[in-house]
């Protein structure tokens, strides 16, 4: 039962975005621990493919009533039924948008670099704090006190 | 998202040990004797960066950030001032003078601190998500 309780909602859309946005972070301080490394060239996930792969799994859920767990399956989200919801995610980062190469070979951005982390902390404090209140209004219901 | 804090330092720890080898560089521009006294001009310090952290505790961590793979000994010649009254002359009468730019250094000490600078904007901006993280609990 607490399965369901934790998977239901918009509970498991938030979590799922934290996570992401977690991994994603990690993407981001590689970057910009090697603006200086000869030979390297910033990588980032795609936030757009995970947008889209969480919204397939969750129309897919609402497909089936609303049920079951969201899973990361290889870098996707899907939508499933089994019990376990513990999925690693594997993000497969790409290479970012070309600039311009410098001598050492490192097509490094700090701009876009700074951005993306600016963004990706925001997405990260908006899952949470949308998770918060879920959970809020979860503790209200079952406390029966608003 | 633990991982973050660690990539975000290995890259302060090599910017820093890159800003020690120019200041290296700096102080001995002038440098023609050896510690023991003997006649050696000083050759400028360099740092090569490589990516991956191999004292990373995690194996999963290895190959994330970065490290100082190795202290390279620029090899490339002497350059040379007259000095006829020096004891150190050669038959020219000409001495061997550090390779050293000293406007070079500084550029790419601002370079390194610059760079170190963006980490810790990195390592703040983790710290601040493991915080929201932490505020779920309230």
């Amino acid at each position: 039962m607490m399965e369901s309780l934790s998977t239901s909602g918009g509970l498991a859309a938030t979590e799922l975005m934290m996570r992401f946005a977690g991994g994603r972070q990690r993407v981001l301080a590689h970057n910009i621990a090697n603006l200086s490394t000869p030979g390297f060239q910033p990588k980032d996930v795609s936030v757009e493919g995970f947008r889209a792969s969480l919204r397939a799994a969750l129309d897919e859920r609402g497909g089936r009533g609303g049920r079951g767990a969201l899973e990361i399956d290889n870098g996707e989200v899907v939508a499933s039924l089994s019990p376990s919801g513990v999925g690693r995610m594997r993000l497969e980062p790409g290479t970012a948008s070309g600039n311009i190469l410098f001598h050492d070979r490192n097509n490094r951005d700090l701009e876009r670099s700074m951005q993306s982390l600016a963004e990706n902390a925001g997405m990260y404090r908006v899952a949470a704090e949308l998770w918060r209140k879920q959970s809020g209004m979860l503790k209200a219901a079952i406390s029966e006190r608003v | 998202m633990y991982g973050a804090l660690d990539i975000s330092t290995s890259g302060m720890v090599a910017q820093r040990t890159r800003l020690a080898a120019i200041s290296t560089n700096i102080a001995n521009a002038n440098t023609m004797l050896r510690a023991d006294g003997g006649y050696e001009p000083f050759r400028r310090r360099s740092v090569q960066f490589a990516v991956g952290d191999p004292t990373s505790a995690n194996p999963a961590g290895r190959e994330l950030g970065v490290h100082v793979a190795s202290i390279e000994i620029d090899q490339s010649p002497f350059r040379k001032r007259s000095a006829p009254d020096s004891p150190y002359k050669d038959a020219g009468g000409y001495v061997k003078v550090p390779n050293i730019n000293t406007a070079v250094e500084q550029i790419n000490a601002l370079e390194a601190a610059r760079a170190y600078e963006a980490n810790v904007v990195a390592a703040e901006t983790s710290k601040t998500m493991m915080g929201q993280a932490l505020r779920l609990l309230a």
